[in-house]
Protein backbone atom coordinates (compact mmCIF):
# COMPACT_ATOMS: atom_id res chain seq x y z
CA UNK A 1 0.00 0.00 0.00
CA UNK A 2 2.87 2.15 0.49
CA UNK A 3 3.98 1.56 -3.03
CA UNK A 4 1.24 2.82 -4.60
CA UNK A 5 0.85 5.87 -2.61
CA UNK A 6 4.86 6.52 -3.95
CA UNK A 7 3.69 6.00 -7.25
CA UNK A 8 0.85 8.34 -6.89
CA UNK A 9 3.26 10.96 -5.33
CA UNK A 10 5.19 11.61 -8.06
CA UNK A 11 2.84 12.88 -10.12
CA UNK A 12 2.67 15.78 -7.26
CA UNK A 13 6.07 16.33 -7.69
CA UNK A 14 7.90 17.53 -10.70
CA UNK A 15 10.09 14.53 -11.05
CA UNK A 16 8.40 12.86 -14.05
CA UNK A 17 6.88 9.93 -13.57
CA UNK A 18 8.35 6.64 -14.87
CA UNK A 19 6.84 3.90 -14.83
CA UNK A 20 8.53 1.81 -11.83
CA UNK A 21 5.49 -0.14 -10.70
CA UNK A 22 7.31 -2.75 -13.15
CA UNK A 23 9.95 -3.59 -10.66
CA UNK A 24 7.13 -3.49 -8.17
CA UNK A 25 5.22 -6.12 -9.77
CA UNK A 26 7.91 -8.58 -9.17
CA UNK A 27 9.37 -7.68 -5.71
CA UNK A 28 11.13 -10.57 -5.21
CA UNK A 29 13.11 -10.58 -8.66
CA UNK A 30 16.81 -9.96 -8.62
CA UNK A 31 18.16 -7.46 -6.83
CA UNK A 32 18.27 -8.84 -3.28
CA UNK A 33 22.08 -7.61 -3.60
CA UNK A 34 21.27 -3.83 -4.26
CA UNK A 35 18.52 -3.44 -1.45
CA UNK A 36 20.40 -5.05 0.76
CA UNK A 37 23.60 -2.89 0.27
CA UNK A 38 21.51 0.22 0.05
CA UNK A 39 19.74 -0.58 3.86
CA UNK A 40 23.40 -1.12 5.02
CA UNK A 41 24.14 2.56 3.97
CA UNK A 42 20.85 3.74 5.00
CA UNK A 43 21.46 2.76 8.27
CA UNK A 44 24.61 3.71 8.53
CA UNK A 45 23.72 7.43 7.27
CA UNK A 46 20.93 7.44 10.37
CA UNK A 47 23.13 6.60 12.94
CA UNK A 48 25.48 9.30 11.88
CA UNK A 49 22.73 11.30 12.27
CA UNK A 50 21.68 10.29 15.63
CA UNK A 51 19.78 7.72 15.53
CA UNK A 52 20.34 4.69 18.28
CA UNK A 53 18.15 2.11 16.56
CA UNK A 54 16.18 1.70 13.31
CA UNK A 55 12.68 -0.04 12.89
CA UNK A 56 13.00 -2.59 9.97
CA UNK A 57 9.89 -1.99 8.35
CA UNK A 58 10.99 1.83 8.36
CA UNK A 59 14.90 0.51 7.31
CA UNK A 60 12.82 -0.97 4.43
CA UNK A 61 10.92 2.05 3.15
CA UNK A 62 13.97 4.22 3.66
CA UNK A 63 15.99 2.75 1.41
CA UNK A 64 13.67 1.77 -1.01
CA UNK A 65 12.83 5.30 -1.62
CA UNK A 66 16.40 6.20 -1.72
CA UNK A 67 16.97 3.51 -4.60
CA UNK A 68 13.81 5.34 -6.39
CA UNK A 69 15.69 8.44 -5.46
CA UNK A 70 19.01 7.56 -7.33
CA UNK A 71 17.00 6.13 -10.14
CA UNK A 72 14.92 9.35 -10.53
CA UNK A 73 18.00 11.50 -10.51
CA UNK A 74 20.32 9.10 -13.19
CA UNK A 75 17.12 9.37 -15.74
CA UNK A 76 16.40 13.14 -15.44
CA UNK A 77 20.68 13.44 -15.74
CA UNK A 78 19.92 11.07 -19.19
CA UNK A 79 17.11 12.95 -20.06
CA UNK A 80 18.80 16.14 -19.83
CA UNK A 81 22.03 14.62 -21.92
CA UNK A 82 19.89 13.22 -24.62
CA UNK A 83 17.99 16.75 -24.90
CA UNK A 84 21.06 18.24 -25.85
CA UNK A 85 22.15 16.07 -28.11
CA UNK A 86 24.40 13.63 -26.66
CA UNK A 87 24.46 9.78 -25.03
CA UNK A 88 27.06 10.30 -22.45
CA UNK A 89 26.35 12.67 -18.97
CA UNK A 90 28.35 15.54 -18.06
CA UNK A 91 28.24 17.60 -14.57
CA UNK A 92 26.38 20.19 -16.02
CA UNK A 93 23.33 17.46 -17.10
CA UNK A 94 23.91 16.47 -13.40
CA UNK A 95 23.17 19.74 -12.56
CA UNK A 96 20.08 20.28 -14.23
CA UNK A 97 18.84 16.97 -12.62
CA UNK A 98 19.84 18.72 -9.61
CA UNK A 99 17.79 21.83 -9.55
CA UNK A 100 15.11 19.56 -10.84
CA UNK A 101 15.08 17.29 -7.77
CA UNK A 102 15.10 20.22 -5.75
CA UNK A 103 12.68 22.69 -6.87
CA UNK A 104 9.88 21.09 -4.64
CA UNK A 105 11.75 22.42 -1.57
CA UNK A 106 12.30 25.70 -2.84
CA UNK A 107 14.95 27.57 -4.20
CA UNK A 108 18.06 26.05 -5.02
CA UNK A 109 21.51 27.61 -4.86
CA UNK A 110 22.81 24.91 -7.39
CA UNK A 111 25.69 22.58 -6.19
CA UNK A 112 26.56 24.89 -3.35
CA UNK A 113 24.44 22.86 -1.13
CA UNK A 114 25.68 19.67 -2.23
CA UNK A 115 28.82 21.26 -1.69
CA UNK A 116 28.31 22.73 1.76
CA UNK A 117 27.24 18.86 2.93
CA UNK A 118 30.12 17.90 2.05
CA UNK A 119 32.48 19.71 3.35
CA UNK A 120 30.47 20.05 6.91
CA UNK A 121 29.82 15.95 7.00
CA UNK A 122 32.33 14.03 8.41
CA UNK A 123 33.78 11.12 5.95
CA UNK A 124 31.93 7.70 7.05
CA UNK A 125 33.22 5.06 4.45
CA UNK A 126 31.21 2.78 3.70
CA UNK A 127 30.72 -0.01 6.62
CA UNK A 128 32.18 -3.31 4.00
CA UNK A 129 33.84 -3.56 0.74
CA UNK A 130 31.32 -4.98 -1.77
CA UNK A 131 32.10 -6.37 -5.02
CA UNK A 132 31.50 -4.90 -8.25
CA UNK A 133 27.86 -6.30 -9.25
CA UNK A 134 26.31 -7.16 -10.68
CA UNK A 135 28.57 -10.23 -11.68
CA UNK A 136 27.89 -11.16 -15.70
CA UNK A 137 28.24 -14.68 -15.64
CA UNK A 138 30.41 -16.85 -19.01
CA UNK A 139 28.11 -17.63 -21.08
CA UNK A 140 28.72 -20.35 -23.28
CA UNK A 141 28.59 -18.83 -26.70
CA UNK A 142 26.67 -21.34 -29.41
CA UNK A 143 29.08 -21.94 -32.76
CA UNK A 144 27.55 -20.18 -35.76
CA UNK A 145 26.95 -22.44 -38.75
CA UNK A 146 30.35 -21.81 -40.29
CA UNK A 147 32.09 -22.31 -37.08
CA UNK A 148 30.68 -25.93 -36.70
CA UNK A 149 31.03 -26.65 -40.75
CA UNK A 150 27.69 -27.12 -41.45
CA UNK A 151 25.12 -25.64 -44.54
CA UNK A 152 21.88 -24.11 -42.65
CA UNK A 153 18.58 -26.41 -43.67
CA UNK A 154 17.33 -23.54 -45.68
CA UNK A 155 18.21 -20.84 -48.16
CA UNK A 156 16.55 -18.35 -45.52
CA UNK A 157 18.86 -19.35 -42.80
CA UNK A 158 22.32 -17.11 -43.24
CA UNK A 159 25.28 -18.69 -42.11
CA UNK A 160 26.41 -16.90 -39.25
CA UNK A 161 23.90 -17.72 -37.21
CA UNK A 162 24.35 -19.87 -34.53
CA UNK A 163 24.14 -23.60 -35.14
CA UNK A 164 20.63 -25.66 -35.07
CA UNK A 165 21.38 -28.49 -31.89
CA UNK A 166 21.72 -32.22 -33.31
CA UNK A 167 19.15 -33.87 -34.09
CA UNK A 168 19.48 -36.45 -31.22
CA UNK A 169 18.70 -33.72 -28.59
CA UNK A 170 15.52 -33.27 -29.51
CA UNK A 171 14.55 -36.84 -31.98
CA UNK A 172 13.98 -40.19 -29.63
CA UNK A 173 15.83 -42.24 -31.30
CA UNK A 174 16.00 -45.91 -29.87
CA UNK A 175 18.80 -47.52 -29.17
CA UNK A 176 19.62 -51.16 -30.18
CA UNK A 177 21.96 -53.60 -28.41
CA UNK A 178 23.92 -54.70 -31.31
CA UNK A 179 24.97 -58.06 -29.75
CA UNK A 180 22.31 -61.12 -31.67
CA UNK A 181 21.51 -63.37 -28.31
CA UNK A 182 20.75 -67.06 -29.93
CA UNK A 183 19.27 -68.75 -26.92
CA UNK A 184 20.24 -72.04 -28.97
CA UNK A 185 23.90 -71.01 -28.61
CA UNK A 186 23.72 -70.35 -25.65
CA UNK A 187 22.30 -73.55 -24.44
CA UNK A 188 25.17 -75.24 -26.30
CA UNK A 189 27.48 -73.13 -24.40
CA UNK A 190 26.14 -74.33 -20.90
CA UNK A 191 26.93 -77.46 -21.81
CA UNK A 192 29.53 -77.15 -23.12
CA UNK A 193 30.51 -75.77 -20.15
CA UNK A 194 29.15 -78.38 -17.80
CA UNK A 195 30.76 -80.93 -19.84
CA UNK A 196 33.77 -79.12 -18.93
CA UNK A 197 33.57 -79.23 -15.51
CA UNK A 198 32.56 -82.71 -15.07
CA UNK A 199 35.32 -83.83 -17.20
CA UNK A 200 37.79 -82.16 -15.07
CA UNK A 201 36.25 -83.68 -11.99
CA UNK A 202 36.34 -87.33 -13.48
CA UNK A 203 39.59 -86.67 -14.53
CA UNK A 204 40.73 -86.16 -11.20
CA UNK A 205 39.32 -88.92 -9.89
CA UNK A 206 40.94 -91.02 -12.41
CA UNK A 207 44.11 -89.91 -11.26
CA UNK A 208 43.73 -90.73 -8.18
CA UNK A 209 43.09 -93.78 -8.46
CA UNK A 210 45.89 -94.68 -11.00
CA UNK A 211 48.49 -93.20 -8.45
CA UNK A 212 46.78 -95.72 -5.90
CA UNK A 213 46.58 -98.29 -8.17
CA UNK A 214 50.40 -98.22 -9.46
CA UNK A 215 51.43 -97.40 -5.85
CA UNK A 216 49.69 -101.05 -4.74
CA UNK A 217 51.63 -103.06 -7.11
CA UNK A 218 55.15 -102.65 -7.06
CA UNK A 219 55.62 -104.64 -9.64
CA UNK A 220 56.30 -103.60 -13.44
CA UNK A 221 53.41 -102.82 -15.38
CA UNK A 222 52.65 -102.01 -19.21
CA UNK A 223 52.27 -98.64 -18.35
CA UNK A 224 54.30 -96.21 -16.78
CA UNK A 225 52.83 -94.31 -13.41
CA UNK A 226 51.70 -91.01 -13.55
CA UNK A 227 51.53 -89.67 -10.36
CA UNK A 228 55.39 -89.40 -9.95
CA UNK A 229 55.52 -85.97 -12.31
CA UNK A 230 52.99 -83.80 -11.65
CA UNK A 231 54.36 -81.92 -14.45
CA UNK A 232 53.51 -84.01 -16.99
CA UNK A 233 50.52 -82.90 -19.14
CA UNK A 234 49.34 -86.18 -20.59
CA UNK A 235 49.71 -88.91 -19.04
CA UNK A 236 48.30 -92.90 -19.83
CA UNK A 237 45.84 -93.43 -17.36
CA UNK A 238 45.82 -96.70 -15.52
CA UNK A 239 42.91 -98.37 -14.37
CA UNK A 240 41.71 -101.25 -12.96
CA UNK A 241 38.44 -101.74 -14.74
CA UNK A 242 36.93 -104.17 -12.93
CA UNK A 243 37.27 -104.14 -8.92
CA UNK A 244 35.08 -106.95 -6.76
CA UNK A 245 33.16 -105.33 -3.92
CA UNK A 246 34.74 -105.97 -0.80
CA UNK A 247 31.85 -104.95 1.79
CA UNK A 248 28.71 -104.47 1.02
CA UNK A 249 27.95 -101.21 2.24
CA UNK A 250 30.68 -99.83 0.93
CA UNK A 251 30.28 -98.90 -2.93
CA UNK A 252 33.69 -97.96 -4.36
CA UNK A 253 33.66 -94.83 -6.23
CA UNK A 254 35.75 -96.48 -9.17
CA UNK A 255 32.55 -98.46 -9.88
CA UNK A 256 30.35 -95.39 -10.00
CA UNK A 257 32.83 -93.76 -11.77
CA UNK A 258 33.86 -96.57 -14.32
CA UNK A 259 31.45 -96.49 -16.79
CA UNK A 260 31.75 -92.56 -16.62
CA UNK A 261 35.08 -93.08 -17.06
CA UNK A 262 34.82 -95.69 -19.90
CA UNK A 263 32.85 -93.12 -22.03
CA UNK A 264 35.45 -90.09 -21.94
CA UNK A 265 37.56 -93.15 -23.52
CA UNK A 266 40.42 -92.18 -21.43
CA UNK A 267 41.63 -89.45 -23.31
CA UNK A 268 44.78 -88.45 -20.96
CA UNK A 269 44.20 -88.26 -17.33
CA UNK A 270 44.29 -84.43 -18.03
CA UNK A 271 42.92 -83.01 -21.09
CA UNK A 272 43.85 -79.35 -21.59
CA UNK A 273 41.93 -79.27 -25.01
CA UNK A 274 38.51 -80.07 -24.64
CA UNK A 275 38.00 -80.46 -27.88
CA UNK A 276 40.51 -82.71 -28.69
CA UNK A 277 38.81 -85.66 -26.55
CA UNK A 278 39.09 -87.97 -29.23
CA UNK A 279 42.82 -87.78 -29.54
CA UNK A 280 44.32 -90.52 -26.98
CA UNK A 281 43.64 -93.60 -26.54
CA UNK A 282 44.72 -94.99 -23.09
CA UNK A 283 45.16 -98.29 -22.03
CA UNK A 284 43.59 -99.74 -19.56
CA UNK A 285 44.77 -103.35 -18.08
CA UNK A 286 42.69 -105.33 -17.11
CA UNK A 287 42.98 -105.53 -12.91
CA UNK A 288 44.88 -108.10 -11.76
CA UNK A 289 45.26 -108.73 -7.84
CA UNK A 290 44.94 -105.47 -6.82
CA UNK A 291 43.38 -104.73 -3.12
CA UNK A 292 39.89 -102.68 -3.67
CA UNK A 293 40.42 -99.02 -2.73
CA UNK A 294 37.89 -97.48 -0.74
CA UNK A 295 37.55 -94.26 -0.66
CA UNK A 296 36.06 -92.32 2.40
CA UNK A 297 34.99 -88.53 1.43
CA UNK A 298 35.45 -86.64 4.37
CA UNK A 299 35.61 -82.59 4.94
CA UNK A 300 38.60 -80.93 4.47
CA UNK A 301 39.28 -79.54 7.90
CA UNK A 302 39.91 -83.34 8.85
CA UNK A 303 41.94 -83.89 6.15
CA UNK A 304 44.29 -81.38 7.15
CA UNK A 305 44.70 -82.31 10.38
CA UNK A 306 45.71 -85.95 9.62
CA UNK A 307 47.77 -84.98 6.67
CA UNK A 308 50.11 -83.05 9.29
CA UNK A 309 50.28 -86.25 11.29
CA UNK A 310 51.34 -88.27 8.69
CA UNK A 311 53.60 -85.10 7.91
CA UNK A 312 55.24 -85.47 11.33
CA UNK A 313 55.73 -89.03 11.11
CA UNK A 314 57.50 -89.92 8.12
CA UNK A 315 60.17 -86.68 7.13
CA UNK A 316 59.83 -86.73 3.27
CA UNK A 317 60.58 -83.57 1.44
CA UNK A 318 57.32 -82.28 0.74
CA UNK A 319 56.13 -79.13 -0.29
CA UNK A 320 53.44 -77.58 1.33
CA UNK A 321 49.97 -78.48 -0.13
CA UNK A 322 47.15 -75.40 0.68
CA UNK A 323 44.16 -77.14 0.23
CA UNK A 324 41.84 -74.76 -1.30
CA UNK A 325 38.81 -77.26 -1.85
CA UNK A 326 38.30 -75.83 -5.21
CA UNK A 327 39.21 -77.72 -8.76
CA UNK A 328 39.95 -75.16 -10.71
CA UNK A 329 43.33 -74.80 -10.74
CA UNK A 330 45.23 -77.91 -12.68
CA UNK A 331 48.60 -77.80 -11.28
CA UNK A 332 47.27 -77.57 -7.64
CA UNK A 333 45.27 -80.37 -8.27
CA UNK A 334 47.73 -82.44 -9.50
CA UNK A 335 49.98 -81.30 -6.84
CA UNK A 336 47.11 -82.30 -4.20
CA UNK A 337 46.32 -85.18 -5.92
CA UNK A 338 50.10 -86.63 -5.39
CA UNK A 339 50.32 -85.46 -2.05
CA UNK A 340 46.74 -87.55 -1.26
CA UNK A 341 47.77 -90.67 -3.01
CA UNK A 342 51.26 -90.66 -1.47
CA UNK A 343 49.73 -90.24 1.89
CA UNK A 344 47.50 -93.01 1.29
CA UNK A 345 50.49 -95.68 0.08
CA UNK A 346 51.79 -94.74 3.41
CA UNK A 347 49.27 -94.79 5.33
CA UNK A 348 47.21 -97.86 3.89
CA UNK A 349 44.90 -98.21 6.65
CA UNK A 350 42.81 -95.53 6.07
CA UNK A 351 42.86 -93.83 2.67
CA UNK A 352 40.42 -90.04 2.87
CA UNK A 353 39.73 -88.03 0.33
CA UNK A 354 38.32 -84.46 -0.16
CA UNK B 1 25.10 49.37 -19.27
CA UNK B 2 22.75 48.68 -16.70
CA UNK B 3 21.34 45.52 -18.50
CA UNK B 4 25.22 44.27 -18.69
CA UNK B 5 26.17 44.76 -15.23
CA UNK B 6 23.53 42.32 -13.86
CA UNK B 7 24.44 39.98 -16.88
CA UNK B 8 27.94 40.50 -15.46
CA UNK B 9 27.47 39.55 -12.69
CA UNK B 10 25.31 36.61 -13.54
CA UNK B 11 28.49 35.36 -15.43
CA UNK B 12 31.04 36.56 -13.27
CA UNK B 13 28.97 34.40 -10.74
CA UNK B 14 28.63 31.60 -13.02
CA UNK B 15 32.65 31.54 -13.09
CA UNK B 16 32.65 31.51 -9.63
CA UNK B 17 30.34 28.75 -9.44
CA UNK B 18 32.10 26.90 -12.45
CA UNK B 19 35.60 27.31 -10.43
CA UNK B 20 34.15 26.29 -7.28
CA UNK B 21 32.27 22.99 -8.79
CA UNK B 22 35.32 22.18 -10.38
CA UNK B 23 37.50 22.68 -7.02
CA UNK B 24 34.63 20.40 -5.39
CA UNK B 25 35.26 17.77 -8.63
CA UNK B 26 38.62 17.68 -7.63
CA UNK B 27 37.65 16.81 -4.26
CA UNK B 28 35.52 14.43 -4.69
CA UNK B 29 38.70 11.65 -5.84
CA UNK B 30 39.71 12.06 -1.96
CA UNK B 31 36.66 11.87 -0.82
CA UNK B 32 34.62 8.39 0.41
CA UNK B 33 30.74 9.14 0.10
CA UNK B 34 28.98 6.78 2.14
CA UNK B 35 26.93 5.18 -0.06
CA UNK B 36 29.39 2.56 -2.23
CA UNK B 37 30.42 3.63 -5.53
CA UNK B 38 29.41 0.23 -7.04
CA UNK B 39 26.06 0.69 -5.80
CA UNK B 40 25.50 3.76 -7.25
CA UNK B 41 27.37 2.79 -10.28
CA UNK B 42 24.30 -0.10 -10.77
CA UNK B 43 21.70 2.28 -10.22
CA UNK B 44 23.16 4.43 -12.93
CA UNK B 45 23.43 1.82 -15.20
CA UNK B 46 20.02 0.74 -14.37
CA UNK B 47 18.59 4.11 -15.74
CA UNK B 48 20.78 4.62 -18.76
CA UNK B 49 23.30 6.92 -17.25
CA UNK B 50 26.34 6.73 -19.38
CA UNK B 51 29.41 8.32 -17.45
CA UNK B 52 32.89 6.62 -17.66
CA UNK B 53 33.88 9.39 -14.45
CA UNK B 54 34.39 8.64 -11.41
CA UNK B 55 33.05 11.98 -9.68
CA UNK B 56 30.17 12.00 -11.43
CA UNK B 57 29.21 9.11 -9.73
CA UNK B 58 30.39 10.18 -6.47
CA UNK B 59 28.75 13.91 -7.26
CA UNK B 60 25.72 11.49 -7.41
CA UNK B 61 26.29 9.37 -4.05
CA UNK B 62 27.16 12.80 -2.05
CA UNK B 63 23.58 14.11 -3.67
CA UNK B 64 21.85 11.03 -2.28
CA UNK B 65 23.13 11.36 0.70
CA UNK B 66 22.30 14.64 1.39
CA UNK B 67 19.10 13.72 0.63
CA UNK B 68 18.90 11.06 3.46
CA UNK B 69 20.17 13.12 6.03
CA UNK B 70 17.94 15.41 5.83
CA UNK B 71 15.48 13.32 6.07
CA UNK B 72 16.66 11.34 8.89
CA UNK B 73 17.30 14.72 10.84
CA UNK B 74 13.52 15.95 10.10
CA UNK B 75 12.40 12.22 11.44
CA UNK B 76 15.29 12.49 14.76
CA UNK B 77 13.48 15.95 15.19
CA UNK B 78 9.82 14.54 15.15
CA UNK B 79 10.81 11.58 17.48
CA UNK B 80 12.62 14.39 20.17
CA UNK B 81 9.86 16.66 19.63
CA UNK B 82 7.30 13.63 20.74
CA UNK B 83 9.42 12.62 23.42
CA UNK B 84 9.36 15.89 24.56
CA UNK B 85 5.39 16.36 25.02
CA UNK B 86 4.94 13.11 25.97
CA UNK B 87 4.41 13.73 30.22
CA UNK B 88 6.31 11.22 31.85
CA UNK B 89 8.12 10.86 34.94
CA UNK B 90 11.49 12.23 34.99
CA UNK B 91 13.34 9.04 35.04
CA UNK B 92 11.68 7.30 32.41
CA UNK B 93 11.77 10.24 30.16
CA UNK B 94 15.90 9.59 30.84
CA UNK B 95 15.66 6.53 29.75
CA UNK B 96 13.39 7.04 26.56
CA UNK B 97 15.93 10.20 25.56
CA UNK B 98 18.62 7.29 25.29
CA UNK B 99 16.86 5.49 22.99
CA UNK B 100 16.39 7.41 19.48
CA UNK B 101 14.88 4.83 17.07
CA UNK B 102 13.39 5.71 13.47
CA UNK B 103 10.01 4.59 13.36
CA UNK B 104 7.50 4.42 10.41
CA UNK B 105 5.42 7.51 12.08
CA UNK B 106 8.41 9.84 12.12
CA UNK B 107 9.76 8.61 8.26
CA UNK B 108 6.26 9.43 7.20
CA UNK B 109 6.03 12.72 8.42
CA UNK B 110 9.70 13.90 7.58
CA UNK B 111 9.14 12.76 4.32
CA UNK B 112 5.83 14.43 4.05
CA UNK B 113 7.75 17.54 2.60
CA UNK B 114 9.60 15.58 0.38
CA UNK B 115 6.55 15.08 -1.80
CA UNK B 116 6.90 11.15 -0.52
CA UNK B 117 3.26 10.01 1.08
CA UNK B 118 3.92 6.97 2.76
CA UNK B 119 0.65 5.49 5.26
CA UNK B 120 1.68 3.04 7.55
CA UNK B 121 -0.78 0.66 8.56
CA UNK B 122 -1.54 0.54 12.59
CA UNK B 123 -2.73 -2.64 12.89
CA UNK B 124 -4.28 -5.26 10.80
CA UNK B 125 -7.36 -6.77 11.51
CA UNK B 126 -9.16 -9.67 10.62
CA UNK B 127 -11.85 -8.23 8.19
CA UNK B 128 -13.61 -4.91 8.49
CA UNK B 129 -15.92 -4.86 10.78
CA UNK B 130 -13.42 -5.86 13.69
CA UNK B 131 -13.74 -3.17 16.20
CA UNK B 132 -16.60 -1.39 15.54
CA UNK B 133 -19.74 -1.35 18.20
CA UNK B 134 -21.85 -4.54 18.45
CA UNK B 135 -25.02 -1.93 17.53
CA UNK B 136 -23.41 -0.68 13.76
CA UNK B 137 -21.75 -4.04 13.14
CA UNK B 138 -25.17 -5.52 12.08
CA UNK B 139 -25.95 -3.09 9.64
Amino acid sequence: MALNEKSKTNSETLIPSSTNTITRARPSATDEFGRSTAKIAVAQLCEATGFHAVKDSALESFSDIVIRYLIDFSKTAKFYSNLAGRSQCTVFDLLRAWEDLQAPLGFSNGMKEIMNYAESMPETPFAQPIPNFPVIRERKIIPSFIQMGETPPGKHIPAWLPALPDPHTYIHTPVWDERVSDPREDKVEQARQRRKAERSLLNLQKRLLLCNGNRNRNESTETTTTGSDPDEDVAPAVLPVKLPIVDGDRVSVLEAFAPAIEKLGGGGVLCDDDDEIDGEKTVIPAATARPTVHFKFKSGKKFIGESLDDRNKKRDALHTIFLVGREDERDDKKRRAEYILRQSMENRQELTLL
Amino acid sequence: MNQNQPQSSSSEGRADDDSALSDFLASLVDYTPTIPDELVEHYLAKSGFQCPDVRLTRLVAVATQKFVAEVAGDALQHCKARQATVPKDKRDRQQKDRRLVLTMEDLSKALREYGVNIRHQEYFADSPSTGMDPATRDE
